[in-house]
């Protein structure tokens, strides 16, 4: 809402600088976004004198003027009738951005340079006259800025006002805040009755046919009126807050409803078929052309303004092109209605089309200011548009509005805000923005708001009226009483914050990516049309492409914060992300929303070090994280598994392991799949890992015990076998550990060989197995003789055999 | 022989501090501790002496042996430093084997503080769906359809009922549903809205809070949202309350922080006011206590919202919200 100080000033009296008024305003609720200088457009604009006249030699009706502009003379190129030598006027300079939007430049009229205008009352939107430059009285110096000498000034305030104050949406409303700070009464505009004549009805009539939609619909007749352009005052006032003036009879609509809040609509009355109006919602399927010229097709639940015959106006909304007053318009029928807010919301939403006129009636006018506003306009329409009120007004109002007051206890209103506030305290803050208060008992205040506050429903709407113009400031601060009893921390977000710390430490960077990925992402992800990935939800109205659909992994994610830092030339990057992705259950119901964390390792595993030769992670440094991450979760048996060819997506098949935690799938670990890499334009492999922080959880939370440190040493012994190439390496050690020897502590594999001494199609394994007895020191023929079996054993299990 | 004895420690002594190297100690060692060395020839002398006076000298004299092989022993391990000091040595200023830890996000960061700052007061956290029914994200907040307030928030659709949830506030609803008063709980998490400029994301986050009892007043609501922005920035900021309106809260107030850069002077960040809209809050409105069942004759509460970008840009002077979700690894390395 912007509003000009020069119009406040209409009703209240304001002795505060203009920032002062800004800053009581936000703190009495009424945000204050902006104070702008309304003349900033006259910056460039100074008194010039015109010291010479002289023909332009190229145009008759032109001169050439030079014009002392204080600091320097220029030469003006001008054709205005009332120049002459030595008066003073105003002088753009190049660089004037005009009120009409144009730019002033420095520019060749006919060969000759005009390096400046002088300028018309017109021009420079400081009055109606455009028949010769301004000529200026009194002695101002040249080069003064014009708005200092004319003594300009004034602000427009734009204030963004909360959905609740509608009843500010109105110059008087802000006026009306501003004299409760100040203390003071507002000056309404003088409140002048309709003849008691009741000639309207002899002309025209309206019928209700919906009065859920419309409790009360006024109009007023003014024929004989002149449709021409409206006064200096009036376009001033209206584009002072970004209003473009039409004409004279649309300008006081609007001029009207800026300075009350009641949108007003003016039809041409010659062009209402039987000339009488009809209220009543559209018909299914039943089209209209607004006065944007734009077709709209309508539904029974919008409510339209009719005449005899058919449609004349979106009731609140837009009226239509059918009626629209023209210059020919000699009779005007002024609608001042009131229409229900849920029904202009619907109507504007359903249609997308927002106005003035439908932003106020949805956020609820006043109910009882038709009239006021509709004679209000009429009566200027006489005055300005030279028409004649036709006596009387028609006022239907087949549903009354009730005032409803509200009982305030005053010690609740203390108890509410922290604060004994005194009972006349409560009232006077109440009555300054006109409310009724009386007493009824000692505790309680009987309050009636005005009509204009549809807001004020309950009496605790009534403590924030008295809170905000006590001023929040003043309510002392203090700290609650509360009990200390507690519940156990969230355990998601207590694991959440494990994993973070733990990756951190295993020096990977927390990433966080939008929730949102492109559809195309699944396909980008080479998932198979089955995959339960697939199950996308999506956004109906999504900012773009990029952000159709919830993810449902985090990969995408993170290829494409990958991609974004290899264009930064950043090539080497340890990321992680932790973060819910969602799948859908179809659109009408809550997805099914789990939370993950995946990592992604790309470039090199050093960063250039000077102890380590370049080379380029691989699986075994992103698995190595994974099993640092379960570890530090204090989790065990985790396993790795070849994932079935037939499942790797987005990884690489043979370099794609599935994470088992006791038979539970929590994920997956692999090579970034190069169709993918490409898919995601990525020319770089990167090595990733996600698994489900809903299942680790399950995993987690088992108490722990301390188990008794061993007291005898240990011996190890060595063994190095030749296998067949298929076999997985750490399936010697779960073979070890499945035979249940109990002096085996632990087993370790420490060298894989494939090469010159190992025939083809094997490779040579070495495991260290570590024995040990909790009862005495193992004798080496004791170990001897059980790693001979274990060793028999596993050859024969694998087809191995002992390394030369 | 007595004094002979303290003679011989003397001199070898002297000899001790005049050895340069390990090899010099080690003559000098033999000369006295050898087999044939001076002390050990004394040693061996004690038995010609009359008995009476054997175990006085003798006992001496092993002391005197004991002390002189203290002495070497210090001197040789003195040699052995001072040898590597001179001869051993690597280039320490080479960068150690990499074990630099990685970083949290500063989203993560400033979360967690603002959280840790509440839970010393006494706050537990509650988390709820980031994808929300229509009735929790709106219609329990005193937000029914149709409502102009649904302008306030552009929120992104799944369908007529299913919505990204637009504000962390459906927890509120949630905790309350199922727990009795009193309740003090935050609830932090994303957010979403349909708006992308430099100082918008479609996604943010934030933190709620909630505190509901008996006398719950809004002097208290400022007292604990003082006491936060005090520990969050510093104790000299100074805040002020402004009227505003939520529709789930009655009355509802944005907070202002005075402007950490310009100190209330007016600068760009602050828009030229001096003043900075760090949090939103009110009392909690009754229609909300309506929703969950509590008897709004007895309970009363607050509710706040803090939006976790707009500290973190403050905290750490990061200009533009965007650069939170590009995750540009010399941006996150920062923090």
């Amino acid at each position: 809402m912007k509003v000009s100080l020069s119009w406040l000033k209409d009703y209240v009296n304001i002795e505060m600088d203009v920032q002062d008024l800004a800053s009581a305003l936000t703190m009495a609720g009424l945000e204050v976004e902006s104070v702008t200088n309304t003349f900033g457009y006259l910056d460039n604009v100074v008194v010039g004198r015109i010291v010479e006249i002289s023909p332009h030699p190229d145009a008759e009706k032109l001169k050439l003027c030079r014009v002392d502009a204080g600091n320097s003379t220029v030469q003006v190129v001008c054709g205005a009738p009332n120049i002459a030598e030595n008066i003073l006027a105003p002088l753009a300079l190049p660089g004037t951005l005009f009120p009409d939007g144009s730019t002033l430049q420095t520019c060749y009229i006919r060969g000759q340079a005009s390096e400046g205008m002088l300028c018309s009352k017109r021009e420079l939107e400081l009055g109606d006259d455009k028949s010769g430059v301004m000529v200026l009285s009194g002695a101002p110096e040249t080069g003064t800025r014009i708005s200092v000498a004319l003594s300009l000034s004034d602000f427009v305030l734009e204030i963004g006002l909360t959905p609740n104050r509608s009843d500010c949406l109105s110059v008087l409303g802000i006026a009306r805040e501003i004299a409760a700070i100040q203390k003071q009464k507002i000056k309404y505009p003088v409140k002048q009755q309709p003849d008691r004549n009741n000639d309207i009805q002899k002309y025209t009539s309206v019928r209700i046919e919906a009065p859920d939609h419309c409790p009360r619909y006024a109009a007023a007749l003014v024929t004989d009126i002149t449709v021409s352009e409206s006064p200096f005052w009036l376009r001033k006032r209206l584009m002072s807050i970004g209003q473009r003036p039409i004409n004279n009879i649309v300008d006081i609509t609007n001029f009207v409803m800026m300075e009350c809040g009641q949108p007003l609509h003016a039809f041409d009355f010659n062009l209402l078929a039987e000339n009488r109006i009809v209220v009543r919602t559209a018909e299914k399927g039943e089209t209209f052309v607004t006065l944007d010229q734009k077709e709209r097709i309508l539904d029974p639940e919008m409510l339209m303004i009719c005449d005899g015959e058919k449609p004349v106006a979106i009731a609140g909304v837009m009226g239509g092109l059918n009626s629209e007053i023209a210059n020919s318009t000699k009779r005007v029928l002024i609608e001042s209605a009131y229409f229900n807010p849920l029904s202009i919301r619907k109507t504007s939403k359903k249609l997308g089309l927002s106005t003035e006129a439908s932003y106020r009636f949805e956020r609820g006018i006043d109910p009882l200011g038709t009239v006021n506003a509709l004679v209000r306009a009429a009566l200027l329409m006489t005055e300005i548009g030279n028409g004649k009120f036709t006596g009387g007004v028609i006022d239907e109002n087949p549903l009354v509005h009730d005032v409803v007051p509200i009982k305030l206890s005053i010690s609740q209103t203390g108890r509410l805000l922290g604060i004994e506030m005194e009972r006349e305290n409560i009232k006077s803050c109440l009555e300054s923005i006109e409310f009724d208060v009386e007493n009824t008992d000692a505790d309680t205040l009987k309050v009636t708001p005005p009509s204009f506050r549809v807001d004020i429903t309950r009496s605790v709407d009534l403590m924030e009226e008295a809170a905000r113009l006590y001023g929040y400031n003043n309510i002392p601060t203090t700290m609650p009483f509360i009990h200390a009893e507690t519940i156990p921390p969230l355990k998601t977000l207590v694991l959440r914050d494990k994993i973070k710390n733990i990756m951190t430490g295993l020096s990977f960077m927390e990433a966080i990516n939008y929730s949102f990925i492109n559809e195309s992402s699944c396909d980008r992800l080479r998932l198979l049309s089955n995959h339960t990935k697939r199950k996308l939800l999506y956004i109906l109205n999504p900012i773009n492409d990029e952000q159709r659909v919830m993810r449902t992994s985090l990969i995408p994610g993170l290829l494409e914060t990958m991609r974004r830092n290899l264009s930064q030339q950043v090539r080497n990057l340890k990321l992680f992300e932790i973060g819910n992705i969602f799948l859908s259950r179809g659109q009408e119901t809550l997805p099914e929303e789990v939370e993950m964390v995946a990592g992604l390792w790309t470039g090199d595993r050093y960063n250039s070090a000077w102890y380590a030769k370049d080379a380029g992670c691989d699986f075994y440094d992103i698995k190595g994280i994974v099993e640092g991450l379960i570890s530090g979760l204090n989790i065990n048996n985790i396993r790795f598994t070849k994932m079935p060819f037939e499942l790797c997506c987005y990884t690489k098949q043979g370099y794609t392991a599935q994470v088992t935690i006791e038979d539970m799938p929590i994920g997956l670990v692999g090579e970034i799949h190069p169709d993918v890499l490409r898919n995601f334009d990525l020319k770089q492999r990167a090595f990733i890992f996600e698994l489900n922080c809903n299942t680790i959880l399950d995993l987690t939370n088992r108490a722990k015990t301390s188990k008794l440190l061993p007291k005898y040493p240990y011996t190890t012994r060595d063994i190095t076998v030749i296998i067949s190439k298929d076999i997985e390496a750490m399936s010697i050690l779960e073979k070890l550990n499945s035979y249940g020897e109990k002096l085996i502590e632990n087993t370790q594999l420490f060298d894989i060989f494939e090469g010159d001494s190992v025939p083809p199609g094997k490779k040579s394994v070495s495991v260290r197995i570590v024995y040990r007895s909790a009862e005495k020191t193992l004798e080496d023929n004791e170990v001897n003789g059980i790693h001979i079996t274990i060793t028999n054993r596993l050859l024969r299990e694998f087809d191995a055999s002992l390394s030369a | 022989m007595e004094n002979t004895i303290d003679q011989i420690c003397t001199e070898a002594l002297r000899e001790i501090e005049t050895a340069k190297s390990k090899d010099s100690l080690n003559s000098i060692s033999v000369k006295y501790l050898g087999r044939k060395g001076i002390v050990t020839q004394f040693l061996r002398n004690i038995s010609k002496l009359p008995p009476g006076e054997r175990p006085k000298a003798g006992e001496k004299a092993n002391e005197i042996k004991k002390f002189l092989e203290k002495a070497f022993e210090d001197t040789a391990n003195r040699l052995y430093s001072q040898s590597l000091e001179a001869h051993d040595f690597i280039d320490v200023s080479l960068p150690g084997r990499s074990a630099l830890p990685g970083s949290l996000h500063p989203i993560t960061r400033i979360t967690r503080e603002i959280c840790d700052i509440f839970i010393r007061m006494g706050f537990d956290i509650a988390e709820g769906p980031e994808i929300e029914s229509d009735y929790y994200n709106f219609e329990a907040l005193n937000i029914p359809k149709y409502h102009p307030a649904r302008d306030m928030q552009d929120t992104f659709y799944v369908s007529d009922n299913i919505v990204l949830r637009t504000h962390t506030s459906p927890v509120q609803v949630r905790v309350m549903e199922k727990c009795k008063p009193p309740v003090k709980v935050i609830a932090p998490g994303k957010v979403y809205r349909s708006d992308s400029d430099i100082t918008h994301t479609p996604m943010f986050h934030q933190v709620e809070g909630l505190m509901v009892g008996e006398n719950i007043s809004f002097g208290n609501l400022k007292g604990i949202l003082t006491n936060f922005v005090h520990l969050m920035f510093d104790e000299k900021t100074r805040l002020r309350f402004r009227p505003s309106f939520f529709p789930f809260t009655e009355p509802s107030a944005e907070v202002d922080m005075l402007c950490v850069m310009c100190r209330g002077n007016g600068c760009r960040i602050c828009s030229q006011t001096g003043w900075i809209e760090v949090l939103g809050a009110g009392m909690v409105h009754p229609a909300v206590f309506e929703n969950v069942g509590y008897d709004t004759t007895k309970i009363t509460g607050f509710a706040f919202g803090i939006g976790v970008e707009r500290i973190t840009m403050l905290k750490y002077g990061i200009d533009d919200t965007r650069k939170f979700f590009e995750n540009d690894l010399r941006f996150l390395r920062q923090f």
